[in-house]
C-alpha cells in the first residue's frame, strides 16, 4: 500500500540540462502529495511524465504495480488538472466532462449519471450548459478537476491548481480540495511552488531544487526539522549562521563557535566532528526577545543584541537585530511582552535567546 | 482629463471619405440622368438593362466558379501551410515562411507579369486553368496568415488534455483542434473569396479568350459610355451583397 | 514521437505550398529576370539566343521623368495616408468594445467591394458633369471651366482612397496594444495633448508604423489601373509602362526589364525593413 506511485530513479536530460536528475519517490494510495520547490526545479517535468508527456531517459514510472514509463498519456490511469485548466473552449461544461467517458466508449446510460454525479460533487449542476468561458475561474477549475475524476483515475495529477485564481478563491478553493480528496479518496499529485499550497494540502511534501528531492516528509517535519539550509529557507523564514563545531555531545547536541555571536548549543542533526564548518538554522518565531538576560534554563542559549528595524503585522511584530555583523529577524507575539515589559523600541537593547531543540545543523545547499 | 475631440473628427472625415463615392454610385443607379451630375427622377431602367445583359451574369458565374474553386484550394493549403509555420522551427520553415509572405507584398502587376512569363514560356494556353492557378497562389499566403493567427492564439495544452482524458493523437487533432481552428480557416477562406472575386490585374495578365471575369468586364463595360449607367446598377448590387456577407460572417463569429 | 516521423510529418505538411508557390511564383519571378536578357519575337513570345540590348533600352531618358513619377507619388501617398491612418488608429483604439467593431467594419466594408467600382465611382464623382464638380463650381471653389479628372492630384487622391485601409489595419492592430496609461502618464508630466500624441502615442505604435508604411508604399509602386483611369496622358507610372509594352507593343523582354527594376524596388524597402525589426528585435532582447 505505501508504493501505489513509484517513481524508480528517473531522470530526464532537455540539452545541457538535467531538468530531473535521478529522482526516487513512493506515494501512498489515496495520499496528498506535493511537489514543491521553484520554477525550474523539475517538478512540472516530473509531472508531465507521469502524465505520460513527456517519456524518462531513464527509470521507471509504476502505478499500482504496472509499468507506465513506456505508455501514452491516453492508455495512462492517470488524469491531470492543467494549469490553466485546459477546457474545452467548444464544449459546454457537461461535454468538457463527458470527454473522457465517451473516449472510453462507455456506454450512454454511464456517461449520463457519471456527469451528474461529477456535477453534484463539484456543486455546478446549474451551470451544465454554459461554456466555460462563462464561468467565473473558480468555477472552472471545478470543471476541470470533475473532468478529471470522472475517469475514476488511480491518481490524480494537479499541476499548480490555485496559481490563477485570486487569494481569496484560492483559501476558499483550499478548503474544496481537501474536501474533495477526502471524499474521493483518490491519490492526489500536486505540484506547486507555494509552500503554504503545499503545506495546507498535503499529507507529505517532496521539496525540489535544481532537478534533485531534497526532502520528503511531512508538512510539520519539513517545517521544523528541515536538513538542507534550502529546504530551511524555501519552507518559511529562517536565519542562517556558519560557526565552527566546538564540542559535541552525545544527546546529539553540538556547540558551535559563531563569530561575533558566541557559542550557541543546537541539534547536530547526524554525524558532526569537532572543527567542522557548520550551518546553522533558526526560525525567527523561536527566537524570544526580552529587556533582561532570561533567567537560567533559558539563558543556555543567550545573546546581546540592538533592535535595528521593526515592523507591526498585526497578530505578530517582526524585529530586524543587529548582534556584531549578523541581521537576525525575530518575529514576537504581542502578548509575549505582557506583564509589565514594554515593547522595544528601535535602538533597545535585548537579549536574543533560543531552546537548543530550536536550533538545527543543516546541510548546505543553495539558499533562496 | 480633458480629451481632444480632434482625433474623433478626423475619423469621421475618413469614413465620409471612404463612403462618399460608393453612396454617390448608388444614387446614381437610380437616378435617369446617364451622367448622374443632378437628379432627373427616380428609375428602375438601368436594373432592367443590367438583368438583360447576358454577358455580365455569364462573368459572374466564371467568377464566383473561380473563386470557390481557388479559396478551397487556398484554405487546404494555406491550413496546412500555418499548421507546419507554426508547429515546426527550422530552416525549412525560416524559407517557407519568407516564401508565404513575400506575395503579400508583391505588387499584383508583378504578380500577374511573371505568371504571363511562365506560361508564355512552358506554352500553356491562357484560360480558367491559368487563372485559377494565379488565384490559388496569391489566396495561399492570405489564408496561411489568417490561420496562422489563429493558430497563435491556441492553447496547445488543450490537445494534451485531450489526450490525457484518453484521446488519441489523431482524435485529439479531429475533436479539439479542427473544430477550434474551423472558424480561422473559414475566415481566412472568406478572405481568400473576396480577394478573387475583387482581383482585376492579375486575372488581366492571364486571362484567354471567353475567360472574362466580372472585373474585367466592368472594365471594358467602362471604355463604353452607353454602358456606365449599367456598372452603377452593378456596383449597387454588389455593395449590398457584400454588406450582406459581411453581416452573414459577424454573425457566423459571434455564433463560433 | 520519434525524431524520424517529425521530419516526415513536417516535410508533408510543409511540401504543398512550398511546391506550389515555387512553381507558381519563384519561378515565374526568375524568368522575368531571365527574360529580360531574351530577344523578343513578333508574336509576343520571346525569341531565341540571349541580348542585353533589352536593357541599354530601358535605360532610355524617357523613363527617368516615370521612374521619379511613381516614387514620388507613392511616397506622397505614403504620407497622406499616415496622416490620415494615425489619428483613425487612435481614435479606434480609445473607444469601447462596441464601437470599436463598428469603425472596424465602416473601415473594412468599402475596402471589400470591388477595386473596379471604387475606382469608376471616383471617375463618376469627379466627372465634369459629375456633382463634385458642380458643387465646387457651385461654392465657387473651383473656376467654371475647370476639369477634376485627368490629373495626377487625381491619382494621388484615389491611391489614397484605395489604400486608406491598408494604412488603418495595421496601425489600429498596433494601438489597440498600446497602454494609453502612459498618455495619462505623460499629460500629468505636462505634455499637452499633441505633445503627448506625437511623442507617446507615436513612437509607441512604431511596429504598425512602418509595416502600414511599407504596405501603402510598395502597393504604390506597382499601380497602373488607377493612372490609367483617372490620370492624364502626362500621369503614367511605371506599372503603366510596363502594362503597355505586354499588351500594346506586345514586347515581354523589354517588359520583364521594367518589371525586374520594380521588383528591385519593391524588395529594397523590404529588406531594410525586415532587418531593421531584426536588429531591433535583437537590442530589445
Amino acid at each position: 500500500m505505501d508504493d501505489f506511485l513509484v517513481i524508480d530513479h528517473v531522470s530526464k536530460i532537455f540539452g545541457a540540462q538535467r531538468a530531473v536528475d535521478d529522482v526516487s519517490l513512493t506515494v501512498a494510495q489515496g495520499e496528498a502529495f506535493s511537489l514543491l520547490g521553484p520554477s525550474g526545479c523539475g517538478k512540472t517535468t516530473l509531472l508531465r511524465m507521469i502524465a505520460g508527456f513527456e517519456r524518462p531517459d531513464s527509470g521507471r514510472i509504476l502505478v499500482g504495480g504496472q509499468d507506465i514509463t513506456a505508455l501514452p498519456p491516453e492508455l495512462r490511469p492517470v488524469n491531470t488538472v492543467f494549469q490553466n485548466y485546459a477546457l474545452f473552449p467548444h464544449l459546454s461544461v457537461w461535454d468538457n466532462i463527458a470527454f473522457g467517458l465517451r473516449m472510453s466508449r462507455r456506454p450512454r446510460e454511464e456517461i449520463r449519471s457519471g456527469v451528474d454525479r461529477m456535477l453534484e460533487l463539484v456543486r455546478l449542476s446549474e451551470h451544465a450548459r454554459k461554456r466555460p468561458a462563462q464561468l467565473s475561474g473558480g468555477q472552472r477549475q471545478r470543471v476541470a478537476i470533475a473532468r478529471a475524476l470522472v475517469n475514476r483515475p488511480q491518481v490524480l495529477l494537479l499541476d499548480e491548481p490555485l496559481a490563477a485564481l485570486d487569494l481569496k478563491l484560492r483559501q476558499h478553493m483550499l478548503m474544496e480540495l481537501n474536501a474533495i480528496h477526502e471524499k474521493v479518496g483518490t491519490t492526489f499529485i500536486y505540484v506547486t511552488h507555494d509552500q503554504g499550497e503545499a503545506m495546507s494540502l498535503s499529507d507529505r511534501i517532496a521539496v525540489m531544487n535544481a532537478g534533485k528531492v531534497e526532502q520528503v516528509d511531512s508538512p510539520e517535519h519539513l517545517y521544523e526539522t528541515p536538513n538542507t539550509s534550502f529546504v530551511a529557507s524555501f519552507i518559511g523564514d529562517a536565519n542562517f549562521f556558519t560557526g565552527v563545531a566546538l564540542e559535541v555531545l552525545h544527546e546529539g547536541y553540538v556547540r558551535v563557535l559563531v563569530e561575533g555571536l558566541g557559542s550557541p548549543l543546537v541539534l547536530s542533526n547526524g554525524a558532526v566532528t569537532v572543527n567542522e564548518v557548520l550551518r546553522l538554522m533558526v526560525r525567527p518565531e523561536k527566537i524570544i526577545l526580552t529587556l533582561a538576560r532570561p533567567l537560567s534554563g533559558e539563558s543556555v542559549n543567550a545573546f546581546r543584541g540592538v533592535v535595528e528595524d521593526m515592523a507591526y503585522f498585526g497578530s505578530h511584530t517582526r524585529y530586524r537585530i543587529r548582534a556584531g555583523e549578523h541581521r537576525i529577524l525575530a518575529q514576537m507575539q504581542r502578548s509575549r511582552f505582557s506583564g509589565g515589559e514594554i515593547n522595544p523600541a528601535r535602538g533597545a537593547e535585548v537579549w536574543m535567546s533560543f531552546h537548543p531543540d530550536e536550533g538545527r545543523v543543516v546541510r548546505l545547499e543553495g539558499e533562496v | 482629463m480633458k480629451r481632444s475631440r480632434l482625433p474623433a473628427f478626423i475619423t469621421l472625415g475618413v469614413i465620409l471619405f471612404l463612403f462618399a463615392p460608393l453612396v454617390v454610385l448608388v444614387v446614381n443607379s437610380f437616378n435617369a440622368s446617364r451622367f448622374g451630375g443632378e437628379w432627373e427622377g427616380f428609375t428602375w431602367n438601368w436594373y432592367v438593362k443590367l438583368w438583360a445583359a447576358g454577358e455580365v451574369w455569364e462573368s459572374l458565374w466564371i467568377t464566383l466558379k473561380i473563386a470557390l474553386s481557388a479559396s478551397l484550394a487556398a484554405m487546404v493549403f494555406g491550413t496546412l501551410a500555418a499548421y507546419a509555420l507554426h508547429r515546426f522551427r527550422s530552416w525549412l520553415q525560416n524559407v517557407h515562411h519568407m516564401l508565404i509572405t513575400l506575395p503579400l507584398v508583391m505588387p499584383d502587376i508583378l504578380m500577374g507579369m511573371s505568371l504571363l512569363a511562365l506560361f508564355v514560356l512552358t506554352g500553356v494556353e491562357t484560360g480558367l486553368l491559368t487563372i485559377w492557378i494565379a488565384h490559388v497562389s496569391f489566396c495561399l499566403s492570405f489564408v496561411t496568415m489568417v490561420v496562422l493567427g489563429r493558430l497563435q492564439d491556441f492553447d496547445f495544452t488543450l490537445l494534451d488534455a485531450a489526450r490525457d482524458l484518453g484521446a488519441s493523437q489523431a482524435t485529439a487533432v479531429k475533436m479539439v483542434l479542427l473544430p477550434l481552428l474551423l472558424p480561422g480557416v473559414l475566415a481566412g477562406g472568406l478572405l481568400a473569396f473576396t480577394l478573387s472575386i475583387d482581383d482585376y490585374v492579375i486575372t488581366f495578365f492571364v486571362s484567354g479568350p471567353g475567360t472574362t471575369t466580372l472585373p474585367l468586364r466592368v472594365a471594358s463595360m467602362m471604355k463604353t459610355s452607353r454602358s456606365l449607367p449599367m456598372i452603377n446598377a452593378l456596383s449597387t448590387l454588389l455593395i449590398a451583397s457584400t454588406f450582406l456577407f459581411a453581416a452573414l460572417s459577424s454573425r457566423l463569429q459571434r455564433h463560433v | 514521437m520519434s525524431k524520424e516521423s517529425r521530419t516526415v510529418g513536417q516535410w508533408l505538411l510543409t511540401f504543398p505550398s512550398l511546391a506550389w508557390l515555387s512553381l507558381f511564383f519563384v519561378i515565374p519571378a526568375l524568368l522575368v529576370i531571365i527574360t529580360a536578357f531574351r530577344p523578343a519575337d513578333l508574336q509576343g513570345g520571346v525569341g531565341p539566343g540571349w541580348t542585353l540590348a533589352t536593357l541599354r533600352e530601358v535605360q532610355d531618358p524617357v523613363y527617368l521623368p516615370i521612374l521619379w513619377r511613381t516614387l514620388w507619388l507613392s511616397g506622397a501617398t505614403t504620407l497622406v495616408c499616415l496622416a490620415l491612418a494615425l489619428p483613425v488608429a487612435f481614435q479606434m483604439a480609445r473607444v469601447g468594445q462596441r464601437m470599436r467593431q463598428v469603425l472596424l467594419l465602416l473601415i473594412v466594408i468599402p475596402f471589400l467591394s470591388n477595386f473596379l467600382i471604387r475606382i469608376f465611382a471616383w471617375k463618376s464623382l469627379l466627372h465634369p458633369e459629375g456633382p463634385l464638380t458642380k458643387l465646387l463650381i457651385w461654392l465657387h471653389l473651383i473656376p467654371e471651366n475647370a476639369v477634376l479628372l485627368n490629373h495626377v492630384g487625381t491619382v494621388l487622391l484615389v491611391l489614397v482612397y484605395t489604400q486608406l485601409p491598408f494604412a488603418i489595419l495595421p496601425l489600429y492592430a498596433a494601438a489597440e496594444k498600446f497602454d494609453f496609461g502612459l498618455l495619462d502618464a505623460a499629460r500629468d508630466l505636462g505634455a499637452g495633448p499633441w505633445r503627448a500624441f506625437s511623442k507617446v502615442f507615436v513612437p509607441g505604435v512604431r511596429r504598425g508604423l512602418i509595416s502600414s508604411s511599407v504596405m501603402v508604399f510598395v502597393c504604390c509602386l506597382g499601380q497602373y489601373v488607377i493612372p490609367q483611369m483617372v490620370g492624364g496622358t502626362s500621369d503614367e507610372m511605371l506599372g503603366s509602362k510596363i502594362a503597355q509594352r505586354v499588351f500594346s507593343d506586345r514586347n515581354l523582354p523589354h517588359a520583364s526589364a521594367l518589371a525586374g527594376g520594380l521588383m528591385l524596388a519593391v524588395l529594397v524597402p523590404m529588406l531594410i525593413v525586415v532587418l531593421w525589426q531584426q536588429f531591433g528585435r535583437k537590442e530589445s532582447e
